[in-house]
C-alpha cells in the first residue's frame, strides 16, 4: 500500500467518528470564522494564532508530548496539521525528547518545537540545550524554556545570559519561561524584564480572576502565552458512580475545559497531554467550535462538584479542630477511596490515627471550627472518612 | 472484638514504622538529615515535582516519601514513590532509564549513574540524587552503599515482571510498560512494548477471555483491510498507516502482537513467536 495514500485514509478514517457526529446534530468540525485550512489534504480546519513577538503561527491546540508513549500519536498529530510540541529535557529522563526527536524528524521544518531545561547554572543549561538538540534530532529549537520557575528569585542572570548566548549561537529562536506557580508576580516581572519570547504556564476554568490578568500583562507586553494543564487535573478522573459521569462522557463534553482556554484571546496556544488516536480526534474538536453556553454549564458543575469534595492542601485548617483531627490528612485519605479507589490505602491510613482520634465523630459536635477558605464542606467529609473507614 | 482492633492498629502502625525504615541518612558515615521528611500524595505531587507529577500519575503512583541528607557541602535527596502494584513502580523504573547504559540487579532492576541512581522493588520506585558536587564528580560507590542498604528494609518482589520473559529476546532493544494506549490505541489500556532492530512487539491482559475477545474484535473493526490470521485462539493481520504490517491475536486473556514491520505476513510470524513464549 502506497504510504502517503495510506496515511491520508487513515487521517479519514480516523476523524469519520467526529463526521458522523455532525451529522446526528452535535455539529463537529463544522467551519469556524476564525479557522484555516491544515496541511494540503487534511480534513481538519485548524485555527491558528500569532505566538506573541514571536511572530510565528500556531495551532490553538498544541500537544504536550510528556505521558505520550508512543510516537504514532505525534506523528499524526502532526500529519493532521498541528505545529506545536512541547517536551523537556527532563521527561523521562530524556526518554521522552529521544521519542519525540524520532517522531518528528521527517517534520522538523513543519512545526514549532519547544524544550526546557530545569539546569540551575548557566553552564548546566547550555550543557543540556546541547543535549536536547542532540536527543530531539534537531540543530534549533524554537522555544527553550527555562523549566519550573515560581517566583523572580528563581530566574538568575546567569541563566538569562545562556539563553541570550543559545540565541546568538542560533540554537534557539526564542527564550521562554514555563511555570506552574507563583503567576501573579512571576508574569508582571517577565513582561517588565524583556527578554523572554513566550511563558508556558499553568491555567484552566478553575483559577482565580487574577490569573487572567497576568496572563494579559504578559500577553500585553509582547509575550507568546502557551497554556498548559489546561484540563485542570483530575477532571479525566470522574468515576461511574458519580452523578456526574454520564453527563461529562457526553460527546464532547470533556472539550469544555480545552475550548475555555483556546477561546482566551490571550492565550496563543495549549498543550494538553495526549496519549492516543481517540484523545487527539477528541482535542482537535476545540478548533472547530468557540467554547459554549453549555461548555460553562459543565465546567460550572464540574467546579461545584471539585469545591465541596477536594482539599487544595493549603494548610489553614491545620491545629483548626476542636477535637484534634488531622484535617487535611484526613480529606487526602477519603480522596485515596473517593477519587482514586484506593480504599484500602485510605483506611489502612484512618487506622494509623490514635485511638482517641480514630474514635471521634464529627456528628457528634454542636458546631465545626474549621472553615475552609475553599468551601471544602469540611464537617461532612470528615463525616463520610469516618463512616467509610472506622 | 475490641481487643483485635487495638492489635490490628498497632500492627499496622508497626508495619507503617518498618516501611519508612527505607528512609536514613545514616546509611553511610558522616551523613545527616537535614530538614523534614517530605510527604507527597497524588493530589499534592504537583507541589513537588510541578508538571513532571504527571508522568508519574499515570503510572498508578499512590505516595511519595523523602527525604534530603547532608555531608557537608554535598547533599542527597531521596524519594521513595509507593506506586499502585509492582508492575507499575517497574514500570516507572523502565520509562525513566538511560537505554544505553546497563541494568543493575538491585530489586526489580536499578540503574547507578555518577550522580544519581534509581532502583524499584515491590511496590517502590526509589530516586537518589546527588547534588552540591562537581559536575564530573563520581558518587556512584556513595549511590550503591545507599540503595544497597535501603533494598535491605523496603519489602517486596525483587525479580522483573514475568511477562518480560515471554517476549522474544533475539534483536531486543527494550522492553518498557506502557501505562495507558499502547501503540497509541486506547482500547489496549496498558501493557508492554518491546522494541526490536525491527519493529515492535507488544502484550496487555485483560480481565477475562471474553473481555479480551472484545477488545479484538474492536480493533478489528477499526483496521481497515483487516484479515485473519493463525495465531492463538484468534488473530488477525493487517496495514496500518504508522503501524505498517500488524499482526494482533488473543490468547487466553492476552491481547499481545506485532507491529511496523513492512508486510503483514512477517507481522503474523513475529505474532506467533510471542504467543508461543505465553503459558
Amino acid at each position: 500500500m502506497d504510504s502517503k495514500t495510506s496515511r491520508r485514509e487513515f487521517l479519514s478514517a480516523g476523524l469519520m467518528l467526529p463526521i458522523a457526529g455532525a451529522s446526528s446534530g452535535l455539529g463537529f468540525f463544522s467551519p469556524s470564522g476564525d479557522s484555516a485550512s491544515g496541511p494540503a489534504g487534511s480534513p481538519v480546519k485548524l485555527n491558528y494564532k500569532t505566538l506573541g513577538r514571536t511572530g510565528l503561527k500556531v495551532t490553538t491546540v498544541g500537544f504536550g508530548c510528556m505521558i505520550t508513549s508512543d510516537p504514532s500519536v505525534i506523528e499524526r498529530a502532526a500529519d493532521i496539521g498541528i505545529n506545536y510540541f512541547d517536551t523537556a529535557r527532563g521527561y523521562q529522563h530524556g526518554n521522552n525528547e529521544r521519542m519525540v526527536g524520532a517522531a518528528l524528524g521527517a517534520r522538523r521544518n513543519q512545526i514549532v518545537l519547544a524544550t526546557k531545561s530545569g539546569a540551575q547554572s548557566k553552564d548546566a543549561l547550555l550543557s543540556d540545550l546541547d543535549t536536547s538538540l542532540r536527543e530531539l534530532n534537531t540543530d534549533y529549537i524554537d522555544i527553550w524554556h527555562l523549566h519550573g520557575k515560581g517566583s523572580p528569585a528563581d530566574i538568575r542572570d546567569d541563566m538569562i545570559e545562556a539563553q541570550q548566548l543559545a540565541k546568538k549561537q542560533g540554537k534557539i529562536r526564542f527564550a521562554g519561561v514555563s511555570t506552574h506557580a507563583g503567576q501573579q508576580q512571576l508574569l508582571p516581572w517577565l513582561a517588565q524584564k524583556g527578554v523572554f519570547d513566550v511563558v508556558l504556564t499553568a491555567y484552566n476554568f478553575s483559577m482565580d480572576a487574577s490569573m487572567e490578568q497576568a496572563i494579559a500583562t504578559a500577553a500585553k507586553a509582547g509575550m507568546g502565552v502557551v497554556a498548559m494543564k489546561v484540563m485542570a487535573g483530575g477532571y479525566r478522573r470522574v468515576r461511574p458512580d458519580d452523578p456526574l459521569y454520564k453527563k461529562l462522557q457526553q460527546p464532547g463534553a470533556l472539550l469544555a475545559a480545552l475550548k475555555w482556554v483556546t477561546d482566551k484571546p490571550n492565550v496563543a496556544t495549549t498543550i494538553p497531554s495526549m496519549t492516543d488516536m481517540d484523545q487527539l480526534d477528541e482535542n482537535l474538536k476545540a478548533m472547530a467550535h468557540p467554547f459554549s453556553a453549555g461548555d460553562e454549564k459543565l465546567l460550572a458543575a464540574h467546579l461545584e462538584r471539585i469545591r465541596p469534595l477536594y482539599c487544595r492542601m493549603c494548610g489553614q485548617c491545620d491545629g483548626a479542630c476542636q477535637k484534634g483531627l488531622p484535617v487535611a490528612d484526613m480529606l487526602r485519605w477519603l480522596t485515596y477511596a473517593d477519587g482514586y479507589g484506593q480504599f484500602a490505602l485510605g483506611r489502612d491510613k484512618f487506622l494509623q490515627l490514635s485511638p482517641e482520634l480514630a474514635a471521634v465523630r464529627c456528628g457528634d459536635c454542636a458546631g465545626c471550627t474549621v472553615k475552609c477558605p475553599h468551601g471544602v464542606q469540611v464537617p461532612n467529609r470528615m463525616a463520610r472518612a469516618q463512616a467509610l473507614f472506622a | 472484638m475490641r481487643t483485635l482492633g487495638w492489635l490490628l492498629a498497632i500492627l499496622l502502625a508497626a508495619g507503617a514504622a518498618r516501611a519508612q525504615d527505607y528512609l536514613d541518612c545514616h546509611f553511610a558515615p558522616g551523613w545527616e538529615q537535614s530538614g523534614e521528611a517530605r510527604h507527597y500524595a497524588a493530589d499534592n505531587l504537583y507541589d513537588y515535582k510541578d508538571g513532571a507529577a504527571e508522568g508519574y500519575l499515570i503510572f498508578g503512583f499512590l505516595q511519595m516519601r523523602g527525604i534530603t541528607c547532608k555531608s557537608g557541602a554535598e547533599t542527597l535527596d531521596i524519594d521513595v514513590s509507593e506506586m499502585s502494584d509492582a508492575d507499575s513502580a517497574y514500570g516507572i523504573f523502565a520509562a525513566n532509564l538511560d537505554p544505553s547504559l546497563p541494568v543493575a540487579r538491585m530489586g526489580m532492576g536499578g540503574q547507578v549513574q555518577r550522580q544519581s541512581a534509581s532502583f524499584a522493588k515491590g511496590r517502590y520506585y526509589v530516586e537518589i540524587v546527588a547534588t552540591g558536587v562537581s559536575p564530573d564528580s563520581d558518587r556512584s560507590a556513595l549511590l550503591r552503599t545507599f540503595a544497597a542498604r535501603m533494598l535491605e528494609h523496603i519489602e517486596g518482589r525483587d525479580s522483573p515482571p514475568q511477562a518480560l520473559d515471554w517476549f522474544v529476546k533475539e534483536n531486543l532493544l527494550s522492553i518498557r510498560l506502557v501505562p495507558e494506549s499502547v501503540l497509541g490505541m486506547r482500547q489496549l489500556k496498558r501493557g508492554y512494548v518491546a522494541k526490536y532492530k525491527q519493529g515492535q512487539a507488544f502484550l496487555v491482559v485483560e480481565a477475562s477471555p471474553e473481555s479480551a475477545a472484545e477488545v479484538l474484535k474492536s480493533l478489528r473493526e477499526r483496521l481497515d483491510g483487516a484479515s485473519p490470521a493463525q495465531v492463538g485462539d484468534e488473530a488477525f493481520q493487517a496495514n496500518a498507516p504508522y503501524l505498517d504490517g500488524i499482526c494482533i491475536f488473543r490468547k487466553g486473556r492476552y491481547l499481545g502482537g506485532y507491529a511496523n514491520l513492512p508486510e503483514p505476513r512477517d507481522a503474523v510470524s513475529q505474532a506467533a513467536k510471542l504467543a508461543a513464549g505465553i503459558p
